[in-house]
């Protein structure tokens, strides 16, 4: 096994020292100039060089004469940005998803907003925007005005219910079982699956390309709007990228507000998620006892921010709100409710004859199949591939306050779902170290509205696993190009690998472990 | 001559308007205790304490606008829930309620068997609707009805006829006036399997694939409206009330109880719809306590559990009956 602690940087310094051109520091631990066809070799070398080398996302830039490809890239100590241009009256590029199959569905993205044609790609066609988009517009170059975009009038499209023996169940765009708009065929042989269609974009909202003719303050507030469950945790990721380009520290207390209010984000998301697991395998009175005390959480987080479910909380500098005195005792008295609720829930996960039927051995996901397709988060932890970006790149109070990462070996939708169990309990842990340690202080410092050009990466975990912001700026108030790569997103292919093989029966209860939230994947 | 006492019979008590009330009533309960199971409070606003809320709901579908696809085959979508609902009643009336049958003071020998044969049809009807309504989820959830049902139906046959067994007889109110002591504490073992096997029949948790609305929408009602959908749901509740009746019938006595004063019959209907309540409230437990399982799952366990278990329940009964009762009876 490849040594983890390899110092990717110099690995590729030796092997392509005289043909890339690396700067260290940038976009992650470093960024790699290539030009047009050495993007595959670097990632090659970094395949080889660590096991857990894995794609985060690809960023597309419209760059004027050229539109600019960024590869972003995580290992297991390290985060490389591998940059590529291609001219833009022949976008071609080659395509990396037969050396990392995770990058299917970011090609197809960055294809649909941009235009690039990745040759050789496995399945190419519209992914995000819908079929009736008119050829030859591509939403997110400068030149295109969402406004005039005309569509195309649409055609109705019949899939056909069955090809001889094979059946095709349609999942979507409204089904009992999504709870948002997507759509997944799903071709059955009895009550086998053998294939998975997806399709997403039913809701795409072009929250990228609005974040272009938004102030950054603007912005906040809209990039909150991506996701009503970890709301928090974009504007907060948002704000981060922001704060690196502006190059200004949050003081330490906002630090821990922030800590405070990303995790309960993440409990009150977990506990949905596992509630919403019993109602999926019809186990109804779970799912009550999950959103019931799920409620609690919702409180606080309305003590804390002021807000039930949209906080509103974070901005550029630090955040808007303090917790108060009086509240800390509420605070506290609800997670001890809620921790001495725990064994009961980890008692029915662990012993209910009937749930583990319906969980264990469903959609197991081995360790390298998590690796090769890219997943994150629990969906990546419950196959015992470790990556936790709190652990990995500590962002604000996290490297300093302890706590466990959660991994299970199984792989399977009762494994993924005990990663959430255990993380409900360290987020309580976390919260209660991060109010019994708040550093005094002011809470935020005074950030210029007008942000100097340059370029920022930034990754936080969500509950839903890596979430990943990139932003530019062209030094004037309003960013030049803001990528939002949800977690959701990344996880899609773990479903597709998974289902294959298994009953119908087993699609929800599968589907529903990996959390999806495709209004974060709709962007 | 007409008779008027067997017309109110059939269709004021224990016939039609019992039933439909019965019926309702138990939906009430059941959506009552399943709410306070799971920390809710169920239906409240119509009626005290929401008790008119299973009314509510049938008046409300009725008035619905009752579509029909239009390659649905017309005439079995239209009449199948009708028929399956009335077969269910008809069936009703064969159960001793207030001590004796609807149809005939003292039922005949081999009603037991015509219940269950009704069991059969109705849940066949069932199936025929949702496969008539050509719609994927519609069929995909009758086939689920048919391939479970055939896992089922024969032991719910083979433990139903223990206590007939135990009886001597077929009628099903011999068999309840035949328990001095109910049948429940000498075959208990029967019992149990009864339940199970009942619950499947009911399609209830953990059996409850073919309304599993995450896999299949709404199974095989997903293409029906309005009036139709109100008789394909009361057919469920009717079922539900049936269920709990042969359970009453064949191993807790029947309608027999103390009688204190006035009429006998009052008293038997009491003790008969109490002590049915009793078994929904045990029905509705085992619903809320499990997740659903998988068709592969409960059809290995219907095969490999349920009918080896139910073959040797009867073999214990017979020696039960034959070694070891006459010492006890």
């Amino acid at each position: 096994m490849p040594n983890s602690n390899v110092n990717i940087i110099s690995v590729i310094e030796s092997k392509l020292k005289d043909k890339v051109q690396i700067q260290p520091g940038q976009l992650g631990t470093a960024a790699i100039a290539t030009t047009n066809g050495l993007h595959r070799e670097v990632i090659q070398t970094l395949l080889d060089a660590d096991e857990k080398t894995a794609i985060t996302s690809i960023t597309g830039l419209d760059l004027g004469a050229n539109l600019g490809l960024l590869y972003h890239i995580r290992t297991s100590n390290a985060f490389v940005t591998i940059r590529a241009e291609v001219p833009r009256e022949s976008p071609k590029i080659q395509t990396i998803t037969d050396i990392m199959p995770g990058a299917v569905f970011h090609e197809l993205e960055v294809a649909d907003l941009f235009g690039i044609v990745f040759e050789g790609h496995p399945s190419p066609g519209h992914f995000v925007l819908s079929d009736n988009w008119p050829e030859g517009v591509y939403p997110l170059r400068k030149d295109v005005n969402p406004y005039d975009v005309k569509l195309n009038p649409s055609k109705d499209v019949i899939t056909q219910p069955s090809d001889g023996k094979q059946v095709k169940i349609v999942l979507g765009p409204q089904h009992p079982a999504l709870l948002e708009p997507e759509k997944f065929v799903v071709t059955v042989d009895g009550e086998t699956v053998t294939r998975v269609d997806p399709r997403v974009g039913y809701v795409h909202r072009g929250i990228e390309k609005a974040t272009e003719s938004r102030t950054f303050l603007q912005d906040v507030y809209l990039v909150e709007r991506i996701c009503g469950i970890c709301n928090s945790i974009h504007a907060c990721s948002f704000v981060e990228t922001v704060e690196k380009i502006l190059k200004i520290e949050v003081p330490q207390r906002a630090k821990y507000l922030r800590v405070i209010a990303l995790e309960l984000n993440r409990l009150h998301s977990h506990l949905l998620t596992l509630g919403h697991a019993g109602l999926e395998i019809g186990y109804e009175t779970l799912f009550q006892y999950f959103w019931r005390d799920r409620e609690p959480i919702m409180d606080l987080i309305e003590l804390t921010s002021g807000n039930r479910v949209y906080s509103s909380l974070m901005t550029v500098g630090g955040v808007r709100r303090d917790i108060k005195e009086e509240d800390i005792p509420k605070i506290k008295a609800t997670l001890t409710d809620l921790r001495k609720k725990l064994p009961f829930y980890r008692q029915v996960y662990e012993d209910e004859p009937s749930l583990k039927m319906r969980m264990k051995n469903v959609g197991v996901l081995k360790r390298e199949d998590a690796i090769k397709l890219s997943v994150v988060g629990p969906v990546a932890r419950g196959s015992g591939y470790d990556i936790d970006v709190r652990k990995d790149e500590p962002y604000e109070a996290y490297g300093e306050i302890p706590f466990k990462e959660i991994v299970y070996t199984q792989g399977d939708t009762w494994a993924r779902m005990n990663v959430r169990m255990d993380e409900v309990e360290e987020s309580i842990n976390i919260i209660e170290y991060a109010i019994d340690n708040l550093p005094p202080g002011p809470f935020r410092v005074k950030a210029p509205r007008v942000v100097p050009a340059g370029e920022a990466v930034n990754r936080v975990e969500a509950p839903r696993g890596e979430l990943f912001y990139y932003v530019k700026s062209n030094g004037t108030a309003m960013p030049e190009r803001v990528k939002v790569r949800t977690p959701t997103y990344a996880n899609i292919p773990a479903f597709l690998k998974t289902a294959i093989g298994e009953s119908i029966a087993d699609v929800p209860s599968n589907f529903v472990s990996l959390d999806p939230c495709f209004s974060c994947t709709d962007r | 001559m007409i008779d008027f006492w067997l017309i109110f019979r059939i269709l004021v008590f224990p016939g039609f308007t019992f039933v439909l009330l019965l019926t309702l009533f138990c939906d009430w309960m059941e959506r009552k205790i399943e709410a306070r199971i799971q920390n809710r409070v169920g239906p409240m606003v119509a009626g005290p304490f929401g008790i008119l809320q299973p009314l509510a709901d049938f008046i409300k579908l009725l008035t619905k606008e009752d579509i029909q696809p239009r390659d649905a085959k017309k005439f079995i979508f239209k009449f199948a829930p009708l028929v399956a609902f009335s077969v269910m009643v008809f069936a009703m009336c064969f159960l001793p309620v207030d001590g004796a049958s609807v149809l005939s003071v003292s039922g005949f020998n081999g009603d037991l068997i015509v219940i269950l044969a009704f069991v059969t049809i109705a849940n066949f009807l069932l199936f025929l609707s949702g496969w008539a309504s050509s719609n994927p989820y519609g069929a995909i959830g009758s086939a689920r009805v048919l391939t479970q049902f055939l896992g089922y139906d024969i032991p719910l046959f083979l433990v139903g006829l223990t206590p007939a067994f135990i009886a001597g007889s077929l009628s099903i109110a011999a068999i309840a006036s035949a328990q001095t002591i109910p049948y429940i504490v000498l075959a208990p073992w029967a019992f149990v399997l009864f339940i199970i096997s009942m619950q499947a029949e009911l399609e209830k948790d953990p059996f409850d694939i073919p309304h599993a609305e995450s896999e299949v929408v709404g199974g095989l009602e997903t293409e029906y409206t309005g009036g139709k959908l109100a008789f394909l749901h009361l057919t469920r509740d009717v079922q539900i009330v049936f269920g709990a009746a042969l359970v009453v019938e064949l191993f807790l006595g029947g309608s027999s109880g103390p009688v204190f004063f006035g009429l006998p019959a009052f008293w038997y209907s009491l003790w008969f719809v109490l002590k049915l309540l009793a078994v929904v409230v045990i029905t509705e437990y085992i619903t809320c306590v499990f997740a659903r399982l998988r068709l592969d799952q409960v059809l290995s366990a219907n095969w490999k559990i349920l009918l080896p278990s139910a073959v040797l329940s009867l073999i214990l009964t017979v020696a039960m009956v034959t070694w070891v009762y006459p010492l006890v009876v």
